[in-house]
Order: structure tokens, then sequence, then C-alpha cells
């Protein structure tokens, strides 16, 4: 889940900082430039963990500040691929299941690595024949176990305690299928008729993609005390 | 900017939790030297000029929630210890497994075979007949929530304690494990002082083979 890169950086520190004992110093820098933030293709950082090198600071011509040339380890979020995790389901639509760990949440379940048969209910709040408006929160995909049904309609005809229920806030078993990276760039802003346009969602920088279409895998209240018979015939 | 390696060693969430401590108890101590300072300051009168660091919002952030994820209910963190875990790396040696699947046994802990037939790829086939070695393996480097054994003590007398003094069910023994997690909390200490990951970082190392 956690690896440590190895990274080089040129740091400056400001005078204002020269009290620190210079280790200190760096170390707060490299926080402030890394912590939280996605590094393209390396992963998501999460904080320093030592400094390997450091070289002599120096001035440079024009301002105050000490520059140091660093070698660091830095600790950062990048599960390898088949890695398994235990996330909370955020919230599912009809793409899927977005999930989050609490300081990261571009996690996603896509339908097809949804167990099979799955179908996702909405439940409406139907008042004098209208649909108001769909609760976010109550809608949840389920899963059939031992099922031949295919088709969504019939399987929203199912009974309700044949479903398996995967809700917001249940704590998942996941396995991670494969991770992207997005560079976005923002772009010159575009303003039509003197008024500035809303720019569209950017892409997250990065984003995991883990499946649960798995023995074993999918909420933890499903596998407790599940032996190894229970899974040989599902 | 520069990355040298990319992946140059994986961590276990163990080790990650305690380096987050850490931070987190040096960032607690350095705001309270510094309201204290303040308080002297106002005091005296005088004006102390102490370096002045500012807290980044990034780190506090991850930080926060990082402990939050690695220290929730559902994941073993709580009960393991440096100790049980490099014994555990250790122990685990003996099976034929590759370092991932090493990490993901010490990160997750399995103790109900379900778990580990998602971590260890074709068990059956490969580890069949030492499944459940490999799980009382796990449950030992666990320290017991519940009732803390007594070092060399054989895990069931542990489990035996545990079952006499809660006879009626699982929810007391699980509340019992919140309140020895806050006492944990408590005497962060006990394992700082032996370093960071000392014996487990070797083991999980990545040096040759990938995952």
């Amino acid at each position: 889940m956690f690896q440590l890169s190895i990274l080089k950086d040129t740091v400056a520190v400001h005078p204002s900082n020269f009290g620190l004992p210079p280790e200190q110093a760096i170390t707060n820098e490299l926080n402030k430039k890394y912590a939280n933030r996605v590094l393209h293709d390396v992963g998501l950082c999460v904080c320093v963990f030592d400094l390997s090198e450091v070289g002599e600071g120096k001035v440079r011509y024009g301002d105050g500040f000490l520059w140091y040339k660093v070698v660091f380890r830095l600790v950062v979020f990048r599960p390898f691929a088949s890695e398994v995790l235990l996330a909370k389901v955020k919230s599912s639509d009809e793409d899927g299941i977005r999930l989050t760990l609490g300081f990261f949440d571009d996690i996603y379940v896509s339908q097809m690595f949804l167990p099979e048969p799955c179908a996702l209910q909405v439940n409406f709040h139907v008042i004098f024949g209208q649909i108001l408006d769909i609760d976010p929160n109550e809608r949840a995909f389920f899963w059939l176990p031992n099922s031949e049904i295919t088709s969504t309609h019939e399987m929203l005809d199912t009974p309700l305690t044949d479903r398996m229920y995967i809700d917001t806030g249940e704590v998942v078993r996941v396995r991670v299928e494969h991770d992207e990276f997005y560079d976005d760039e923002p772009g010159p802003p575009k303003a039509t008729e003197g008024v500035q346009q809303q720019r569209e969602r950017r892409r997250p920088p990065y984003t995991i993609t883990c499946s649960i279409a798995e023995q074993g895998l999918g909420p933890t209240a499903w596998w407790q005390n599940a032996g190894v018979e229970a899974m040989d015939e599902g | 900017m520069e990355v040298v390696n990319q992946r140059a060693a994986l961590l276990s969430n163990y080790e990650v939790l305690t380096l987050l401590r850490e931070l987190e108890s040096d960032h607690l101590a350095r705001t309270k030297t510094a309201l204290r300072l303040k308080k002297e300051e106002e005091q005296s009168g005088t004006k102390v000029h102490a370096p002045q660091e500012d807290v980044c919002e990034n780190l506090r952030t991850i930080e926060v929630e990082a402990i939050q994820y690695l220290s929730a209910d559902y994941q073993p963190t709580a009960s393991q210890s440096e100790a049980g875990i490099a014994q555990l790396t250790k122990s685990l040696s003996a099976f034929d497994l590759t370092k991932s699947e090493k990490l993901q046994i010490v990160n997750l802990a399995p103790t109900e075979p379900v778990e580990l037939y998602v971590i260890v790829e074709e068990l059956e086939d490969r580890l069949g007949d030492h499944m459940d070695s490999m799980l009382s393996l796990v449950k030992a480097s666990l320290s017991e929530p519940a009732a803390p054994t007594v070092n060399g003590a054989p895990d069931d007398a542990g489990a035996g304690n545990a079952r006499l003094q809660y006879p009626s069910g699982n929810a007391q023994v699980v509340y019992e494990e919140e309140t020895t997690w806050q006492d944990y909390q408590v005497n962060e200490e006990v394992f700082d002082d032996t370093g960071e990951g000392a014996g487990i970082e070797g083991d999980l190392d990545m040096d040759d083979d990938g995952e």
C-alpha cells in the first residue's frame, strides 16, 4: 500500500528559518511541497521519511535563501496491482461504486468488476405519484449469490432476503486492478461574450480501479464465519 | 525535481502508522512549547525571538486522515506490535511466499482461511497443508486485546481466559478491544525506542524481484 520513493530536489530555506537545525528546516520545506499531493507516475505523497544526502547550503545572487541539493526518501501511497485493500463505500451510481480510504477517495469499482449478477437498487421518494428525489445515499448495489438471472428487471423482482447489499459506509475488501495518472493542464480561460465559462470538471490526477468480483472480496461482513466449504460451493 | 527510484522499498501499514504518530506527537509537543513561550512572553513583557515554524496544512491533513484510516477498528494495527511483526515475517520465511504476499499478510493479518485465499494466489496447490499453521502464526503475532498473554504463554490459553471472562459473547470483547486501543495510544512510547521498523523493513525490502 505504501512505498518509499527516492527523490532528488533542490530546496530553498528562507532566512527566517535559519534558527532551526538545517535538517528540520529542509524537511519542513519538502513536506510543504510534497505532502498530500499526487506525483505523476509515483503516487500520492504522504510525508518525508528521511533525508539521505544534503549538499552544502548555497546563497545565490538575488535572494537571501539558502539553497540545498537534497536526496530524500518519501512515503508514498501507491498500492501495487493485485494488492488487497480495505476501504469504505463512499457512493454508488450507474457506473459502479466509489470507495474511500479517508485520505484518498479516487478509488472506483466499475460495474464489470462487481460480482455477477449484480444490480443497482435506487430508492425513490414517491409523493402524490411523482418521483420527488433520489437519495444518493439510498442507492446500493446488491449481489444475488448462486443465481442464474442476468437481466436487471428480473433481479429487481427477487425477494429481498436473497440479496446481498453493498451499502454506503460499509467496509469492503477489494483487489487493485490497475491505476491511472492524468496530468490535465488547465489551459487558457475561455470566455464567450465577456463571461468566463465554467471549465468542465477535471479528471482526478490519480485513480485506482479495484475489483470485488472474486471469492473473499466485497463487504467484510459477507465473509465473516464463512468456512472453506461455503467458498467452494459459492 | 527528479525521481531516483520510484519504488525503493515497500512499507507496511504499521510502519507508516508509527511514523505518522511520531510526527503527530512532535507536532503536538511543538505547539505546546510555542504556546508556553507565548505565555511567558506576555507575562515578562519582553519579546524573546524564537524561530517560528509555520504549520503545513497539507501535511496535517494527510497525517490526521491517514492515522484515522490506519487505526480504524477494521484494521489489525491496534493489536500489532513491532516485535510481533518481526517475529511473524521471520516465521513466514519458512513458507514459499512472495514478498508482496508476506507484506499483505502483515498488513491485513488474516485470521480466517477466506482472507488468506484472497491474499495468496493458488493457496491450495502451493501451501494447502500449511494454511492452518500460517493462520495460527498470524494469530500469535497479534497481541490479545482482551487479555494480554504473558510472554511465552501459549496463545490458546489467552483465548481461554478471554472466554472465561466474557462468556456472554462478542459484544463485550469488541468493547474491550476499543478500551485497550485507547490505552495503547497513551503508552505510545512503548514502541518508539526501538527505531523505525528495525527488523521489518529489511524483510519486506524490494531489492531484486518485483511483486
